[in-house]
């Protein structure tokens, strides 16, 4: 619809302040990059990139000295005489940025550029891309599945579910505050973890009671709830896994626990641990805060003790799954 | 054990050479019936002792005697009406196929769904019954029997936006994305259509071209329809066809022969030549429907 | 008949399985052609309502719309003109002076005749000059139906762009009205080469199919209707008319026995029609298939040798290897000439005289033409088969012949499924086979009163062809056996899409 390939099925599209609405692709003046890269496979890597610039019967020399330019900057000067199956999957994709790049384009759309490639080369592209953009400090619209990607990329996010927008913000703003579940569960890895249990109002102190225990709403959350005069009730909870903390010992506030699942990821612990009432939860541990003592118990079946802070919760309605303190 | 798995090794690997060689010789059969026929019309066409059918294959005496004789006849004129006739008519045929099977491929309007039923419908009426009235109609505008060359090409191209099937399955293979990229980098769907799509077009064209040369070049039906019994304006196959009929036959069949190798010989080279895309084609035409 | 779910069905045995298929196979038959009816029923009422939906913003376009709309309602294209769309007025305006001109001068007169096909047939007359009675030609039966024909598109064209004419008027208002601008006649003609390219790439072809295939066949349709013919040729010799559902009632009514029962010989030609299809469509299919797989089997050499072979034979005219068969296969022909030489027979076998014969000559060369086409589609398929399927069976322990019957053949139908319907509907119209082999022969004396001499290898399309061709021409025969075709070909179609997505569903290879 931004590109003008579908039709507007309602309201208005501007780019700079002008109604594109009616306008045909060609006259948008925007640059895209597929997921597929859509190259034109009959044409070499200079071509491809030319084709748009010869479209606007701009002079050759121009022509040469704007491809080869973005060619360097992309690093696929030595190839620019090859066609496009000779070409690797990164070297296509530079070649699908190349051609956005020349264009000089008010927008740039990136559908899942990414997605096609292997995990090194896409961590190494995204680099590129957060640099590219940079350098041409124009509008990007950049599509994708990866939430790592959404993160480390935008400026700002628009979080969509079968065609309808969840949540608008900055990354910040969408980690911190998630409107509804759905955006609570897409942002962050491993995806938080949701528990139903009960808010329980007293006098102006909020507690939740995940498993018997009972922990208080802590800092400015707490004060969100008042605000919003949220009332006692049935409720999700939310928790990211890096706001857990584990113990191994029990304390107060803390909630038995049974570990099944123990990935080691290096850096980092991910637990799988169960509670008595058969919840999972997700724990994440920095290794380095571990003994090495610790980590040997850590082994399926050990008995652990979970809890988090109260000013690390997110409340959100059974029903409508909506954030009660939004 | 080891005994017993190697004798079922061995086993299976003398079925294996037991079937192959029953393959090959049924192949070679085969290969032998599929040939013979053309075998055999090489060598009537070089018979000259006689002109009517005999029941041995080889010549008692060879000679050329019935090319030369093909000269003395109408066949040369029929021959070139052919000729201009298939050359132009899969040309323009193409050039309307592929208008036809590229939009119904690539555009999405309002009618698409409705016209392609519709030509579906269309396509099961037999097309012979349109003949009549459109023999009448090409009579009345002068382009039936002596002039029945451009009343062909006619007829031929008129309504072969029906037969999009197969080029339309190939373009639906062609990534729409690369449509999209080029109309984002500034190109009219016209320019899509001929700076993208073409050029990847081309094995699709040179099938289409193919089958649209190899219809007209051996079509019966319709030329006898429009020729009407004109001489100067029919085709080889209609001419020819009377060579064979019973009065005619005794006279005329080593020179139908030679005639037929000589009609054969082109579209034989041609088709060796472009078989890859003939091959292309047809699978993936019966694969789509 | 009983529904199973999946689980009980995966509990019958295997035979019951097979039953149940079967018997839902054919149960689902009427229900195919009963949802075809409700489908066309229901797209009646789509139909009309769209009508109505149409007339109803007719009204309210003109109710609502300025004195520039409601002026276009009489002078076309007057709006457009006064909105300042000069190019679209103009051509809207042309149409419409065309039109009424045509109809003035031509169109009225067609369509008053179009009722009678005619009043004036030729007769003779006093020539004065000559002293002596000549011919003078009336009417023209065959022109009046033709441009009567004619003169119905015009008028269908005229009424779409009339409807166009006012739709465009709202529109162009309610653009006004929202403030925005019109498309000038130059925004008009860029679109043609872009948002609106297809209407420029769809004009030839479609044009051309309108001609050349549309109106005559709405013209053949109505000749079913008339008694036209050799004899009445509707200009030089007599007019002819309409007769109504006569030529039905000759074709399809019984007449008890007697040489000119055309139910009966139409009743044999159909059936030999489908008999026909059905043993040339599936020897060729299975026949090719066996080819293509002995060509394909692993350790076969010279693999693009025997390819090669077979499909060069499809390059070679069919008329002339069709012709060249034939005379092989006569009297006189190699064939028997060789047998006799042989002494395998002492008498030529009747290839082509005998009807039994005939048939399964016909059928047999039939294959000779067509394995060639199919293992090139076999072997497309074959190939496209997913090695890791056979690596499976293997392992799970499947013999050659079950990798054959519960991977290879379900996947090729699975795959051809749709060709084998054309393929289908092409062999009752394959003319080139039929009529250069046997040309119909030999002749079915039981059917001789009937018009065309048919054969007992004559198909319906040949029979056509015989009809049109003859001396009598019975043209309006020939069209309502070309109606009837098209009654078989729709039935035919209907019902194995009807029935094709369950078997689809089952089968599912994707």
């Amino acid at each position: 619809m931004v590109a003008g390939l579908e039709e507007i099925s309602g309201g208005t599209v501007e780019i700079d302040g002008e109604v594109v609405n009616d306008l045909q692709p060609k006259d948008r003046n925007i640059a895209m990059v597929f997921q597929n890269y859509a190259l034109y496979p009959h044409m070499s890597v200079y071509d491809n990139i030319a084709f748009s610039l010869r479209l606007q019967k701009m002079p050759e020399d121009v022509i040469y000295s704007k491809v080869t330019n973005a060619a360097e900057i992309l690093g696929i000067t030595d190839y620019l005489m090859r066609k496009p199956r000779a070409l690797s999957g990164g070297q296509r994709q530079r070649v699908a940025i190349g051609r956005a790049m020349v264009r000089d384009s008010k927008v740039f759309l990136m559908d899942e550029p990414l997605s096609n490639l292997d995990a090194k080369l896409r961590n190494q592209m995204r680099a590129e891309i957060i640099l590219l953009r940079q350098k041409l400090n124009t509008t990007f619209i950049y599509v994708t599945h990866d939430q790592t990607e959404a993160m480390t990329l935008g400026d700002r996010i628009v979080i969509m579910k079968d065609g309808y927008i969840q949540q608008v913000g900055t990354p910040a703003e969408v980690f911190e505050m998630p409107t509804n579940l759905f955006v609570a569960e897409f942002i962050g890895a491993p995806k938080m973890n949701i528990v139903k249990t009960d808010l329980v109002k007293e006098g102006n102190r909020y507690f939740v009671t995940p498993c018997g225990a009972k922990i208080e709403v802590a800092g400015e959350k707490g004060d969100l709830l008042n605000e919003k005069n949220v009332k006692s009730g049935s409720i999700l909870l939310g928790v990211r896994p890096e706001h857990m903390k584990l113990t191994f010992e029990a304390g107060a506030d803390t909630i038995p626990a049974r570990l099944e699942v123990n990935e080691m990821m290096g850096s980092e612990l991910h637990l799988h641990v169960f509670t008595a009432d058969g919840t999972r939860w997700i724990v994440r541990v920095p290794t380095i805060d571990l003994t090495a003592q610790q980590r040997k118990s850590l082994t399926n079946g050990a008995q652990v003790y979970i809890t988090f802070e109260g000013k690390v919760m997110h409340f959100f309605d059974p029903e409508t799954e909506k954030n009660l303190i939004y | 054990m080891e005994t017993k798995s190697m004798k079922q090794h061995m086993g299976m690997r003398t079925a294996n050479t037991i079937s192959n060689t029953i393959i090959h010789v049924l192949l070679v059969i085969i290969s032998v019936i599929w040939l013979i026929p053309f075998v055999c019309i090489v060598l009537q066409s070089l018979r000259v002792e006689s002109t009517w059918q005999v029941g041995y294959i080889l010549p008692k005496q060879w000679g050329l005697d019935n090319f030369r004789n093909l000269l003395n006849t109408n066949f040369p004129k029929w021959y070139l009406n052919t000729f201009i006739i298939a050359v132009v008519a899969a040309a323009l045929q193409t050039v309307i196929v592929l208008c036809m099977s590229y939009t119904l491929s690539r555009f999405r309007f309002k009618l698409r769904k409705p016209l392609m039923k519709f030509m579906l419908i269309l396509g099961l009426f037999p097309g012979m019954l349109t003949m009549i009235i459109l023999y009448r109609v090409l009579k009345d505008l002068g382009l039936t029997q002596a002039n029945a060359v451009p009343g062909l090409i006619l007829v031929y191209i008129a309504s072969s936006g029906m037969g999009y099937y197969v080029s339309k399955g190939f373009f639906d293979t062609i990534p729409k994305s690369l449509d999209e990229a080029a109309r984002i980098d500034g190109a009219t769907r016209a320019q899509v259509l001929w700076k993208i799509i073409l050029p990847l077009a081309g094995s699709i064209v040179i099938y289409t071209l193919l089958t649209g040369f190899m219809a007209p070049w051996g079509d019966y039906v319709f030329a006898s329809y429009i020729s009407f019994g004109n001489s100067s304006g029919m085709n080889v196959a209609v001419g020819m066809y009377n060579w064979l009929t019973p009065d005619q036959i005794n006279n005329n069949y080593t020179m139908f022969c030679a005639g037929g190798v000589v009609v054969a010989i082109p579209v034989v080279i041609l088709f060796m030549c472009l078989q890859k895309y003939y091959v292309e084609g047809v699978t993936g035409g019966a694969v789509k429907g | 008949m009983k529904k199973y779910s999946d689980l009980e069905y995966l509990k019958l045995s295997k035979w019951e399985r097979f039953k149940y298929r079967f018997v839902s196979f054919f149960a689902s038959i009427p229900v195919a052609i009963w949802h075809a009816i409700l489908g066309i029923g229901g797209w009646f009422k789509k139909a009309g309502l769209a009508v109505a939906n149409e007339l109803k913003d007719i009204v309210q376009t003109f109710v609502n719309g300025d004195w520039k709309t409601k002026l276009s309602y009489l002078v076309m294209g007057f709006g457009s003109i006064a909105r300042g769309q000069v190019l679209r007025g103009l051509l809207f305006l042309i149409f419409e002076v065309v039109f009424i001109g045509y109809m003035v001068l031509y169109g009225v007169y067609w369509m008053s005749m179009l009722p009678s096909l005619g009043l004036i047939g030729p007769h003779k007359e006093y020539h004065e000059l000559l002293d002596t009675y000549v011919t003078v030609y009336g009417d023209n039966s065959f022109k009046i139906l033709l441009y009567g024909v004619l003169t119905m598109f015009f008028i269908v064209a005229f009424i779409f762009t009339w409807r166009l004419n006012v739709k465009q008027n709202k529109i162009s208002e309610e653009i006004l009205r929202s403030g925005k601008k019109l498309k000038s006649g130059k925004d008009d003609l860029r679109s043609l080469v872009d948002d609106q390219f297809h209407k420029t790439l769809l004009a030839l072809p479609l044009t051309g199919i309108l001609i050349f295939t549309v109106m005559p066949l709405v013209f053949m349709i109505l000749v079913a209707f008339t008694n036209y013919d050799g004899t009445h040729d509707g200009f030089s010799n007599n007019l002819f008319t309409w007769v109504g559902l006569e030529n039905f009632n000759t074709m399809l009514h019984w007449s008890g026995g007697g040489s000119t029962n055309y139910a009966a010989t139409f009743g044999e030609v159909l059936s030999w029609t489908l008999m026909w299809a059905f043993f040339a469509t599936f020897t060729n299919y299975f026949l090719g298939m066996a080819v293509a797989m002995m060509i394909n089997k692993k350790g076969i050499r010279l693999k693009k040798v025997w390819r090669t072979i077979l499909v060069t034979t499809i390059a070679i005219p069919q008329f002339i290897s069709l012709l060249y068969v034939s005379k092989m296969f006569a009297k006189n022909g190699i064939i028997n000439g060789l047998l006799m030489d042989w002494g395998w027979i002492t008498k030529a076998l009747p290839f082509w005289e005998d009807p039994t014969w005939a048939r399964i000559t016909v059928i047999a060369i039939n294959v000779w033409i067509g394995i060639p086409y199919l293992m090139l589609i076999a072997t497309g398929i074959l190939m496209n088969i997913p090695a890791d399927l056979y690596e499976s069976a293997k392992i799970d322990g499947a013999s050659g012949w079950q990798q054959y019957s519960k991977i290879t053949l379900p996947y090729m139908l699975f795959v051809t499924g749709p060709y084998l319907l054309t393929s289908f509907t092409g062999n009752i119209n394959n003319f080139n086979v039929i009529f250069l082999l046997t040309g119909g022969a030999p002749t079915n004396i039981n059917a001789s009163g009937a018009a065309g001499s048919v054969g007992y290898t004559d198909l319906l399309i040949t029979w056509l062809f015989k009809i049109t061709t003859g001396a009598e021409s019975k043209y309006y025969l020939a069209s309502v056996i070309g109606i009837l075709v098209f009654v078989i070909m729709a039935i035919f179609t209907l019902v194995v899409y009807g029935v094709l997505p369950s078997i689809k569903n089952e089968e599912d290879f994707q």
